[in-house]
């Protein structure tokens, strides 16, 4: 009976445990319901008005997680606005505290428990929608020190809507993707198409291409060709890869990567055989914009993609165009000074700072204008061929292996019809 | 179980007895349950069972039974909430979170469980205290009590600690796991902003379902194949490996022997996850080995013997499936015989020599000596811990992952169940729920895995340990 007692005794430790966990959570919730109820609104304020309000009805220290990539560059630059940002409202004691997360996580990183997460975070443009559907985004309702409408390109701020709803405040617009290339060995006509390029890569005894088995370049190709991939409202794909366009395009690829020269690398790979001076053209983007030009010196170049024939006729291969944004936690412990914050680090000046830092191109008109660049010129000239990726999970594994299939030569009407199967597959 | 059923029973036929014939203390029990006690002069132990009794249903009343209530449906209010554009807050309804709702619901029904078993044992107890009071016999004060744990109760002392952790680290989260399985928890139904609700066995289905869209079945066989291959042949490797091994370097004809068993530790002191990423990246299609082999003609060669066909670049070491299997397998041997070999010495060492001596006296050759008498004896001391690493294999996470992490599969019906040919159980459970947050999909496969290890487990060491084995080497 006496270990009954016990392990009935350890149960209710556990449950008093349990009890002082929820408890103070409880009156977390209920306290920042009841700040939310006191703050005296008056009719027809301006913005203002409503951070005059907001510096009225704070108290105490604000505590703001902020995090993003940990590459040095972002780190110092995002340091000093956080300070300019925090000196801006003198009567406010801040606290903002910078997290390192690699953008390619933060969707990850901040849905591992969306409560704990950085209250303001900057994501790429294809976790948008990941993060919407978690709820892990807070609606972009109003905006107080500027209008996103007015500064910045209209396709990156629609790219950070979701449902006709604005969730991401734009930061950069350069996170797509274009060619590099050594302008000292290849021509302009070379790098028109990827059959005169790997043609000449070949003569070179070089290296060219594209990450095929990776759904996000493998769509330039079938976009381009004239296919279509699209998102339905329940999260499932539309995709006809498999039809006539899609099989001939799939094909033309298969012809193309059979080149000797023709190469399918991870970026750890590319980089390395970049350094080896092997490669001569690869399809990159801005993150790698100090590899490949110190790799090509004087040589280094950047344009749109390349040309691929399908069905005997050119056709320009397409693109996702990318962005950054920057995102408030839904559940942030300040929502109006992490909506602040989030405005100062995507305004015109602070684009600035940031491209200046890292190089990535600006979202915001003003400070566009001001950014030029190889790298910038080539995704500007991409730009009418690059779309917003909308698309659903389940597209990923497929088309991975899809392109894993292209590569490997194996390409028939039955390997794209099960790829097209799997990327429209249902979503309960 | 029909044991536990049996003490069920009577500890409630118990109960019913107690409550016919007790006096007015053991009835009073029923409502106070320290009444007994107190009844007795006991008053420290009434008291704390009575402060027991008022903390655990004060706590099932006012923290589980919102929780409960809701465990039918995990939840019906959405959160919403309203920003205020103005003050710049933000409200937010009181909405259910579905994951707090299972995992308290799961602890509130445990508790209560506890509770029934501590308030029959009670009355019973109470019970016997009155039939020793009727008898004169010693009733324990407080004192005595306290004293009992560190002498005849120690065990309860010594076990009061373990019994705590494997119910919070082990039945909890496992309960929990099982109950996800039968939900809609994926990336569709996140709380705490998305409700998830109970979905029946449709997800077990899903396991067993192959079409041209659902392809979890196929998979599934796949996967649980070369999982259970993978895990036999690791284990079956590394240890005869780690025998010889460890019997090369315990040869007498062997010299330096602390030089070579070190430069075997010190593939142990490096840390697994810095090694297989290495491996990883000097197998891969572009790695240092393949440009090697590439250089040396090894590619050629293999192109020649009819291994690789004439249109590879290079050698898919990491990058194809059996070539993958394969390597998995070698770098798996590699890195595991140290342990083993370890392992191995120190029962080398102690093998009884007499047994040995007199092998060789009746002219056994060194051959049959190690087949006949060292193998024998180091597989009877072994044994159980083979099958422990067969399970650990089977859920061999490490190896597995960080050497395949790049590959690509190329079998359309794998990649759409996201799994890949290389994939064990564990490691197609992790990319479900880290990349595709299909948390339902993973729990069943999670269930999957356990019932193979139980199973695996319980079969094979009652087996083993069972059988009056150990006389056969005394």
């Amino acid at each position: 009976m006496k270990r009954k007692l016990v392990s009935a005794l350890l149960v209710s430790t556990m449950a008093v445990t349990a009890f002082v966990g929820c408890g103070s959570k409880a009156e977390e919730t209920s306290e920042s319901t009841a700040t939310a109820n006191s703050g005296d609104a008056s009719e027809g304020a301006s913005s203002e008005d409503a951070i005059a309000n907001l510096i009225a009805a704070t108290e105490g220290t604000v505590n703001i997680d902020l995090w993003c990539s940990e590459t040095e560059q972002y780190q110092t630059v995002m340091k000093k606005l956080c300070d300019d940002f925090a000196a801006q409202y003198p009567d406010v004691d801040f606290n903002i505290t910078l997290g390192a997360v690699s953008e390619a996580d933060m969707k990850d990183r901040v849905l591992e428990d969306v409560e704990a997460a950085a209250d303001v975070f900057v994501f790429p443009d294809d976790q948008l929608e990941a993060l919407v559907k978690a709820g892990a985004l807070n609606e972009v309702a109003a905006q107080y020190t500027y209008d996103m409408n007015e500064t910045d390109t209209p396709a990156t701020v629609e790219a950070a809507q979701y449902d006709g709803k604005q969730y991401g405040y734009p930061f950069t617009a350069s996170n797509g993707y274009f060619l590099y290339y050594d302008k000292n060995q290849l021509s302009e006509e070379d790098v028109a198409s990827w059959e005169a390029l790997t043609a000449k890569a070949e003569e070179l005894g070089k290296e060219v291409g594209c990450e095929t088995a990776n759904g996000w370049y493998l769509y330039g190709f079938f976009q381009g060709a004239g296919c279509t991939l699209t998102e339905n409202e329940d999260q499932s794909n539309n995709c006809d890869w498999n039809n006539e366009t899609g099989l001939a395009a799939a094909e033309s690829l298969q012809s193309i990567a059979s080149s000797k020269a023709y190469k399918s690398y991870g970026n750890d790979d590319l980089l390395a055989n970049l350094n080896d001076g092997k490669v001569v053209a690869y399809v990159s983007g801005t993150w790698n914009v100090n590899a490949f030009s110190e790799a090509y010196g004087d040589g280094y170049a950047a344009t749109k993609l390349p040309t691929f024939k399908v069905n005997g006729e050119d056709k320009q291969m397409a693109s996702y165009s990318g962005y950054k944004f920057v995102g408030v936690n839904a559940y942030a412990e300040n929502t109006g000074w992490s909506m602040l914050l989030a405005e100062y680090l995507t305004n015109a000046t602070s684009q600035e700072a940031v491209y200046e830092a890292t190089g990535e191109g600006p979202s915001n008109t003003e400070a566009l204008a001001k950014a030029s660049s190889p790298a910038l010129d080539a995704l500007a000239a991409q730009s009418e061929f690059a779309q917003l990726q909308r698309v659903g999970g389940n597209y990923w594994s497929p088309a991975e292996s899809l392109g894993k299939n292209i590569l490997d030569g194996k390409v028939s009407q039955k390997v794209l019809d099960d790829a097209v199967a799997g990327i429209t597959q249902p979503v309960e | 179980m029909k044991n536990l059923l049996n003490k069920l029973g009577s500890s409630l036929k118990a109960f019913g007895h107690s409550v016919v014939s007790g006096d007015i203390w053991v009835k009073l029990s029923l409502i106070i349950m320290g009444a007994g006690y107190f009844g007795r002069k006991q008053i420290m132990r009434g008291i704390l069972m009575t402060l027991l009794e008022v903390g655990v249903i004060s706590s099932i009343v006012g923290v589980f039974m919102p929780y409960m209530s809701k465990l039918n449906t995990l939840g019906t209010v959405q959160r919403e909430e309203i920003f205020d554009i103005v003050t710049m807050k933000k409200t937010v309804n009181d909405y259910d979170n579905s994951l707090l709702i299972l995992l308290y619901g799961i602890i509130g029904i445990l508790v209560i469980l506890a509770f029934i078993a501590l308030y029959i044992a009670n009355v019973n107890a109470v019970y016997r205290i009155q039939k020793m009071a009727e008898e004169g016999e010693h009733i324990n004060s407080f004192k005595d009590d306290i004293a009992s744990f560190k002498n005849e109760r120690f065990h309860i002392t010594l076990l009061t600690l373990p019994s705590l952790g494997v119910i919070l680290i082990n039945v909890i989260p496992i309960l929990f796991m099982v109950c996800i399985a039968f939900t809609n928890y994926d990336e569709n139904h996140q709380p705490p902003t998305y409700l998830f609700t109970w979905v029946g066995i449709k997800n077990f289905v899903n396991l067993f379902t192959t079409s041209q869209t659902i392809t979890f079945g196929y998979a599934f066989v796949r996967v649980l194949a070369w999982t259970l291959i993978w895990a036999v042949l690791a284990t079956a490797t590394t240890f005869l490996g780690g025998i010889l091994l460890a019997q090369f370097i315990n040869h007498e004809d062997t010299h330096l022997k602390g030089m070579w068993r070190t430069l075997f530790v010190i593939t142990i002191g490096i840390p697994q996850f810095v090694t297989l990423l290495l491996i990883s990246k000097m197998f891969g299609d572009n790695g240092i080995v393949n440009t090697m082999c590439a250089n040396v003609g090894i590619l050629d060669f293999f192109k020649h013997i009819g291994l690789l066909s004439p249109g590879d670049a290079c050698i898919p070491f990491l990058s194809r499936p059996g070539w993958v299997h394969v390597s998995i397998i070698l770098v798996n041997i590699w890195i595991g015989i140290p342990y083993q070999m370890l392992v191995a010495t120190g029962i080398l060492m102690n093998i009884p020599s007499d047994q040995i001596e007199s092998a060789k006296i009746d002219g056994a050759n060194k051959f049959q000596i190690f087949w006949k008498i060292t193998m024998p004896y180091v597989m009877f001391i072994t044994g159980p811990s083979l099958i422990q690493s067969v399970i650990a294999n089977i859920n061999n996470f490490n190896v597995i992952y960080l050497l395949t992490n790049n590959y690509a599969t190329g079998n359309m019906y794998m990649a759409n169940s996201h799994a890949k040919e290389c994939d064990l159980l564990i490691t197609w459970l992790f990319t479900l729920t880290n990349e595709y947050s299909n948390f339902k999909m993973a729990s069943v496969i999670g269930i999957v895995t356990f019932v193979i290890c139980a199973a695996l487990s319980l079969l094979t060491f009652s087996r083993m340990i069972g059988g009056d084995k150990e006389g056969v080497y005394r």
